[in-house]
């Protein structure tokens, strides 16, 4: 049982392509306008620090787990800004619409 | 020598491992229940299904990679682990179905917008035609002048109330006629720039002269002229045309100012 599970954790390849992904989903959130003052960013960030730690220490399940994780976390982080701006800008031609509608009904 | 006590430390954390087991065990089936949840609440949403079904799939199979691991002992970290991937797919999923309906909703309303800045044209070139020449010429103190700042066009003070920012229906032909300009100069942009006399107090007449001029763009923008070329200034009692101690150099000392650049787009520097 021991042996089985010190292989198994020894047998868990090291996770780059995940890693990777990662980078891109948190770069990605990055440039869209996410930021730390988000919850799942920051979320997103401090568990790509840990998985990067993890890689170095070998741990490679642990790594590959949080990389997942962060992944996901960055990618609703950037699905959450994009959504929010969506919704300004919404508010912005409402805002329009309604001055437009008032200097139609000023100038009939 | 040394293998005895890391076999020991072993199975000292196997069994660490299995004692906290149980609280791990309770913690993974919270997730899952959370994650099915969450991934119920998508599925049955047919907005988020049409809008993104590869995200509610994905949740769907690591949900259900969550409840299979959930039957083994000591998975409570991977149960935990995939309950969490899948409740963030259903999240993930969530936020973009949003999207898309904003989306919908502004591609709609930009339809509205253009049509209503259709009505607005044709009204106040009707109302344009209708105060005739007389307007143009006694009304509107109009003049474009070409200095080191570029083409300046002064909106005269007798187009705003006294003391308030909107434009007054008279200024309809000039307004027209900017609007015109603009779209025939598509690279051309403008900076419109507001001034008060010295009367008052400053700060307010910063806060005028800066609202009329955004009253100004607001009806250029109104008219279709796309916001990202309009800039807005105000500028209060500073660079007055005139003196400040009679009511002629007063009444021209109030005034907008609409700065159009080259007809590359390069604007002079603002003041």
């Amino acid at each position: 049982m021991a042996l089985a599970s010190l292989f198994g954790c020894a047998n868990d390849p090291a996770p780059n392509e995940q890693l990777k992904l990662t980078e891109q989903a948190v770069a990605q959130a990055t440039a869209v306008g996410a930021t730390d003052d988000q919850p799942d960013m920051a979320t997103a960030q401090s568990k790509l620090t840990q998985a990067q730690a993890d890689m170095a220490d070998k741990s490679y399940k642990d790594a590959r787990m949080q990389a997942e994780q962060a992944e996901l976390d960055a990618r609703l982080a950037e699905a959450r800004v994009l959504t929010e701006k969506s919704a300004e800008q919404l508010a912005q031609v409402n805002a329009r619409l309604e001055r437009l509608r008032k200097q139609l009904g000023a100038a009939q | 020598m040394n293998r005895i006590p890391r076999v020991l430390s072993v199975c000292l954390l196997l069994t660490s491992a299995g004692l906290y087991g149980c609280a791990g065990h309770q913690n993974s089936e919270k997730a899952l229940q959370g994650a099915s949840a969450d991934f119920q609440k998508v599925k049955n949403d047919t907005n988020v299904l049409r809008s993104a079904p590869k995200d509610v799939i994905r949740a769907g199979e690591l949900l259900g990679r969550a409840e299979r691991l959930s039957s083994y002992i000591g998975s409570g970290d991977d149960v935990s682990h995939y309950a969490y991937l899948s409740s963030r797919y259903s999240a993930i999923a969530t936020e973009h179905s949003q999207l898309l309906l904003n989306q919908e909703k502004l591609a709609r309303l930009e339809l509205e917008r253009q049509r209503l800045q259709l009505a607005l044209r044709e009204a106040k070139l009707a109302g344009a035609q209708q105060q005739g020449k007389w307007a143009e010429d006694q009304v509107i103190s109009l003049s474009t002048q070409q200095n080191e700042r570029g083409l300046v066009m002064t909106l005269g003070d007798m187009l705003f109330d006294t003391g308030r920012a909107e434009l007054k229906s008279s200024a309809n032909r000039t307004v027209l006629k900017v609007v015109q300009f603009l779209q025939f100069n598509p690279k051309r942009v403008v900076r419109i720039e507001g001034y008060t006399d010295s009367t008052g107090d400053s700060q307010e007449n910063l806060q005028l002269s800066r609202d009329r001029a955004q009253s100004v763009a607001d009806v250029l923008s109104d008219l279709g002229i796309e916001d990202e070329r309009i800039q807005v200034e105000g500028y209060g009692d500073q660079f007055p045309v005139d003196v400040n101690t009679s009511e002629r150099g007063r009444a021209q000392n109030r005034r907008v100012e609409i700065v159009f650049s080259d007809e590359k787009g390069k604007l002079s520097a603002a003041r």
